[in-house]
């Protein structure tokens, strides 16, 4: 493993380095859902080496920003991180990407419930809200699952097919994000170890 | 400087000045301190945006018996057609949520009427009624309530997002 800050069984969290706005980039270009957004946009290596060169400069920070890997073979999968981070409220927001080719495989709940591991118990966060955007909802479901309780909606926050649609508010305590934890590892240990990992 | 527009019979709203910088910390979001050089040099830096409106535009607010600074208030948009309020009460007041309130009556007829905003947001803590009345007052909706996002002495309290919605806007003929 390289540089990790939070290890799970298959993937850990790591800094997000340079060269890894390449992966991303790729990531982007290779997007194939539409409904997430309002619609696909390639992303350039340079934006995120721009980015990334001053991501980790503000202490305390504003945002933390996570590369995910997998264990098996460092591959980076995605990232995620906490933004919006208030640290006399003690509250952020998470968001989170995976390339396509890793979604639907649970690597991307273990490795937000690393994440949500890392704002409660080292950040000591109270409270964790995150956005969705109304159409997707395959990560409004992936939320529930992971704790998150619906906390309402931003109307008319962007268009989808014509129509504009909300932004869906979700908020997380720290008892409730321990016992979708627990619920979580107690259905990885009945799991089949033996699942392939993408290639 | 007071905007004609935005000016209420407590409160009014201008632009800020290169002397506000000696009042910093009634405006200045945050909890933190802040002197009149480091003021004077973000200024400059948020300052940078004339006619565009990819960063905030900042506005004082200000007592109208007296002209002093009592807070401040940042309009965010996006794509011309969201605005996001965000409030930030001199620390020293004692009726921070009532001259808040007011400014929220001066900003939202504005942002809906004048600049014609589809949306318009602000967060407001439970506890800071005097806000959340007048938000409902002009036809704001509570639109999500975040459990405990704000840390008061005695506890925690929940934060509402409020949005004035502007329903008028369609597509034009040709």
């Amino acid at each position: 493993m390289r540089n990790p800050l939070m290890v799970g069984e298959r993937v850990y969290l790591r800094a997000l380095e340079l060269e890894d706005g390449e992966t991303l980039a790729r990531y982007a270009a290779e997007e194939s859902d539409t409904f997430m957004y309002r619609g696909r946009q390639p992303q350039s290596p340079i934006e995120f080496e721009i980015w990334l060169k001053d991501a980790y400069k503000a202490n305390p920070p504003p945002y933390v920003e996570f590369a995910v890997c997998l264990r098996a073979d460092d591959r980076l999968i995605g990232n995620m991180g906490i933004g919006d981070l208030d640290w006399v409220n003690r509250i952020g927001e998470t968001g989170s990407y995976l390339g396509a080719a890793f979604r639907n495989s649970g690597l991307g709940t273990e490795a937000k419930h690393l994440l949500l591991e890392y704002g409660f118990e080292r950040l000591h966060l109270h409270a964790i809200m995150s956005t969705v955007f109304e159409a997707n909802t395959r990560s409004s479901a992936a939320l529930a699952k992971q704790g998150y309780r619906p906390a309402g909606r931003l109307r008319w926050t962007d268009v989808k097919g014509g129509v504009y649609r909300d932004l869906l508010v979700f908020d997380l305590l720290r008892e409730e994000w321990l016992a979708a934890r627990d619920a979580w590892r107690a259905t990885r240990a009945g799991a089949d170890r033996g699942v392939a990992l993408p290639r | 400087m007071r905007a004609i527009y935005l000016t209420g019979e407590s409160v009014y709203l201008r632009a800020i000045i290169a002397a506000d910088k000696e009042t910093a910390g009634a405006w200045y979001a945050g909890p933190f301190p802040i002197n009149a050089a480091r003021a004077e040099e973000w200024l400059k830096e948020v300052h940078t945006d004339l006619w565009g409106s990819n960063k905030p535009r900042r506005y004082v607010i200000a007592r109208v018996a007296d002209d002093t600074p009592v807070g401040g208030v940042a309009l965010a948009l996006r794509d011309n057609r969201r605005g996001f309020l965000t409030f930030a009460m001199a620390p020293w007041l004692d009726e921070a949520d009532h001259l808040r309130a007011e400014a929220l009556r001066l900003l939202v007829p504005w942002a809906r009427d004048d600049l014609e905003l589809m949306t318009l947001t602000f967060a407001v803590a439970a506890d800071e009624t005097a806000t959340i009345d007048a938000a409902e007052a002009l036809g704001m909706e509570r639109t999500a309530r975040l459990r405990d996002f704000v840390a008061r002495p005695d506890g925690r309290v929940d934060r509402f997002l409020y949005q004035a919605l502007n329903a008028p806007w369609r597509v034009g003929d040709a």
